[in-house]
């Protein structure tokens, strides 16, 4: 029943989206560039940190390189498909007109988190895969790691999604989203650098109870050393755990909903 | 159809002292608030009626419409509306039902109001012949065919609102929730809101409930009132028994060619209100008397001008609102 | 206190409690990113010395990096914490007319605003460098070089109002005006030596640098705290070169922008 209606439902925030974002042209080329400014910051620290080191941790410069180019693959996917979307919703939960939203016969986690796509983020496409690839034949990657290497990026893109999402929720419960959007940023920010960085406490906290560093070491240890696929089968939990406790907070969070009256 | 019994919302807020000090002190305590926002409201509806919800600003008519759409959750209490729990969201419900609110937007703003009808065609499943008909007919009712492909950021507030009302109804709902619907608008584009929803009534018999401030729209539309009054039900009937609610009395004026000199014994029984410069009274007439008096006093003085209340729902909507404890003592 | 000071003061109280009632905001939306960024910083140093103390990667110890570190958390709270989210958006929603009617100018109101969030942000930085000194991960400085610092700090944070109350400007022509304020805030983060110190940079880039306002926000104050720094007079004069620059900028937008807005009775 559901999956035609819901890619019919999709494909009308896309077009929409498209026609929101051409009708603004000047935004349409800052957003690229705002894109490109953070790509060019992120390679270029860690670039600059190793012309004064071998290593960092156990990785040398071509092998965090890639890593930090497979963080930038996830980052813009989240940012065409699913971050302004975080934006609306802390408005939207501000003015009420989540009230639409609910209104609609369709899943409301579905038409909060997924109805605003980013075109112009999508023009970058060329840009993370191509830096993707260009790492990635210079670790180098063998045939099996290019062929598994789209479905982990899309298990880490789900994960990062569904935990961003729970974090998300938690708006339901506070006077002002915006701050919300922030935290979530900032977790968003601790899945950016190799787990192995992180003490191992915190490494723990945030691979267990809050399982960011899953996002991306779990399938890049995984790409360099086969033998360390535990991780992977830790993240295939987490998604399914996150995905329950969505849908369990996100029902929560329904209930509170007062509708900020007009 | 609709059936609500002990409808009940409360809403837990807190209280915080001003200035520095009650900044500080919030920090580790605030005080809660509990204010029932609707308290034990019953309410039957039927199929194919149209309800006017009135009742002053606060009042609960919102929350109460808000419940009725599965938006909020009610606190306790039962409600069924097409044999579903609102509140429980089931997607045939959401299917059946719509919203407009005067006040807010459906519409996405930074588009065309056409690029948003297609999206709805989508959320709705309409089929496509369905849809086309549909926006033809309805655009050609409310004139806004050439309007059709202009960002709705643009639009001024009137065709705005025929916009909503086009979304809100190209799926066809069963049961149609309009929160002041008519909010801001002009006089002529009050009357076109109105005329369309009619129309549409008389079409679909589809259930309307409909909450305005503009009596003139309840008066137009509506069959049956439903008051509310600080979150509990406060009249249920007729328009018409909801016009004489406060006694059958009519409310006449007549303007004089020349100041009466004194009171005359004609009006003195219905309870004269005269001009200062006396040449005007205002008097209560029962119903079943109107007519002798008016006559009477037609032929006894120079009378260039008289009035009945054109709209005596609004004189009782007034007066209801003024002195809320008139309400107890009709015990409706 | 005159009439004039009354206003500014009374603006001033007001911002307080706008920026206590929603804490949670303001901490999840200033502090929190700071916090969480120097948190990644301390353990990505870790990680890079490995353990040992001895070691120095481009002229810092382990222990000298981790002090950059702690300064440039402070310098970013003190000299670029501000952001005027809500002024392009006051002219977008055209709440600026209250403005054009009040005794009370539109840049008074910001400019108090600013004044008051400083405050704040002072007054968080003292209790931070308190709290990492009590930890013992901080040596705190002779006090003549945190007033130095410090003074410094706060003259860089009138130039980045300058320029965010400029990107807040060009919402009279602009749908949305964040997008500068983060190309911005990259911009700065990567070329003020915020991510990195400076003297990891290729030297021929910093040469070029310095032809800029940027490391005078970041790369400079720090080293003032960190006593390593002797060209604040120089320092200052560029910054001063730009405030300048910036508010003659801002009052010709606003002069252009009141005359669209008006014009187009928004």
């Amino acid at each position: 029943m559901g999956i035609k209606h819901y890619a019919q439902v999709y494909r009308g925030f896309v077009s929409t989206s498209f026609t929101e974002a051409t009708s603004f042209r000047l935004n349409f080329l800052l957003l690229i560039i705002m894109d490109l400014f953070f790509y060019v910051s992120v390679l270029a620290t860690v670039s600059f940190i190793f012309d004064h080191v071998e290593t960092i941790g156990p990785w040398n410069r071509t092998q965090l390189m890639f890593f930090m180019s497979f963080m930038l693959v996830i980052d813009h996917l989240h940012m065409t498909f699913v971050s302004e979307s975080f934006w609306m919703l802390s408005t939207h939960l501000k003015t009420g007109e989540l009230d639409f939203t609910l209104l609609k016969p369709v899943n409301s986690i579905f038409s909060v988190f997924f109805r605003h796509v980013r075109p112009s983020s999508l023009c970058n496409i060329f840009v993370t895969w191509g830096l993707l690839i260009y790492y990635g034949r210079q670790v180098p990657l063998t045939t099996l790691d290019w062929v598994l290497l789209p479905p982990l990026i899309l298990l880490s893109f789900t994960l990062l999604c569904l935990i961003e999402f729970i974090i998300a929720s938690s708006m339901f419960w506070v006077t002002e989203g915006l701050g919300i959007n922030f935290l979530r940023m900032q977790i968003q920010q601790l899945s950016r650098w190799p787990d192995y960085i992180y003490g191992i406490l915190s490494r723990k906290i945030l691979t267990i109870a809050l399982p960011v560093l899953l996002i991306g070491s779990a399938p890049v240890h995984f790409l360099f050393d086969k033998s360390r696929y535990l991780p992977l089968g830790g993240m295939v939990i987490a998604i399914l755990g996150s995905f329950v406790v969505l849908r369990w907070i996100w029902a929560r969070g329904l209930r509170r909903y007062d509708s900020a009256s007009s | 159809m609709i059936s609500a019994k002990n409808l009940t919302k409360q809403f837990i807020s807190s209280k915080k002292k001003p200035g520095l000090l009650g900044a500080l002190e919030s920090l580790f305590y605030r005080e809660p608030v509990i204010k029932n926002a609707v308290e034990s409201f019953d309410l039957e509806i039927n199929q194919g009626e149209m309800i006017g919800l009135l009742g002053p600003n606060g009042a609960g008519k919102t929350t109460l419409m808000k419940m009725f759409t599965g938006i909020i959750v009610p606190s306790s209490g039962e409600l069924k509306i097409l044999g579903h729990e609102p509140a429980q969201r089931h997607k045939e419900f959401r299917k059946n039902i719509a919203l407009v609110m005067g006040q807010k937007s459906q519409l996405w703003w930074d588009i065309p109001a056409m690029d948003s009808f297609l999206l709805l065609k989508r959320y709705y499943e309409i089929p496509e012949l369905e849809f086309k008909q549909r926006v033809t007919e309805m655009a050609a009712l409310l004139n806004v065919e050439s309007l059709m492909n202009i960002h709705v950021r643009r639009l001024s507030l009137g065709e705005r609102m025929k916009m909503e009302l086009m979304a809100s109804l190209l799926h066809s709902p069963k049961v149609i929730f309009l929160d002041e619907p008519t909010i801001g608008l002009d006089l002529v584009a009050q009357e076109n809101i109105r005329q369309f929803i009619l129309d549409y009534h008389r079409k679909t018999h589809a259930t309307l409930i409909i909450t305005s401030h503009y009596m003139a729209d309840v008066q137009a539309l509506c069959q049956r009132l439903v008051l509310i009054f600080d979150g509990k039900k406060a009249f249920d009937g007729p328009l018409k028994t909801f016009e004489t609610i406060l006694g059958n009395d009519k409310i006449v004026s007549f303007q004089f060619a020349d100041s009466l000199t004194e009171d005359a014994a004609l009006f003195a029984d219905f309870s004269p209100v005269y001009q200062e410069d006396r040449k005007g009274v205002e008097l209560k007439i029962p119903l079943e008397k109107l007519r002798a008096v008016t006559s009477e006093a037609l032929e006894k003085f120079d009378i260039t001008e008289f009035n009945t209340d054109k709209m005596p729902i609004e004189k009782v909507m007034k007066t209801l609102m003024t002195n809320p404890q008139l309400l107890k003592r009709h015990s409706l | 206190m005159n009439a004039s000071a009354l206003k500014w003061w009374e603006t001033i109280q007001i911002a307080w409690s706008k920026y206590t009632a929603y804490r949670l905001n303001f901490f999840l939306q200033v502090l929190g990113p700071a916090f969480v960024f120097f948190f990644i910083k301390y353990n990505l140093w870790s990680a890079i010395y490995g353990g040992d103390q001895d070691i120095l990667i481009a002229g810092y110890t382990f222990q000298q990096m981790i002090t950059y570190h702690i300064w440039a958390m402070i310098v970013g709270l003190i000299a670029q914490g501000h952001t005027a989210l809500n002024l392009a958006e006051e002219i977008r929603l055209g709440k600026i007319s209250t403005y054009l009617i009040y005794p009370f100018q539109f840049w008074e109101f910001h400019t108090a605003h600013f004044i008051a969030f400083q405050w704040l942000q002072v007054l968080t930085s003292a209790v931070t460098v308190l709290l990492l000194a009590l930890m013992s991960l901080l040596t705190v400085p002779s006090f003549a070089l945190i007033l130095t610092g410090l003074t410094y700090c706060l003259f860089v944070s009138v130039f980045w109002f300058a320029l965010q109350y400029l990107t807040g400007l060009l919402g009279f022509w602009l749908e949305e005006t964040w997008i500068l304020r983060v190309i911005l805030q990259i911009m700065t983060g990567f070329l003020s030596g915020a991510i990195i110190p400076l003297d990891f940079y290729p030297e021929k880039f910093v040469q070029f640098l310095n032809y800029t306002p940027f490391p005078y926000l970041t790369y400079f104050p720090i080293k003032i705290f960190m006593g390593e720094m002797n060209q604040i007079g120089s320092a200052y004069g560029i910054m001063a070169f730009w405030i300048v620059l910036l508010w003659l900028a801002n009052h010709l937008i606003w002069k252009k922008g009141i005359r669209l807005y008006t014009a187009a009775g928004m």
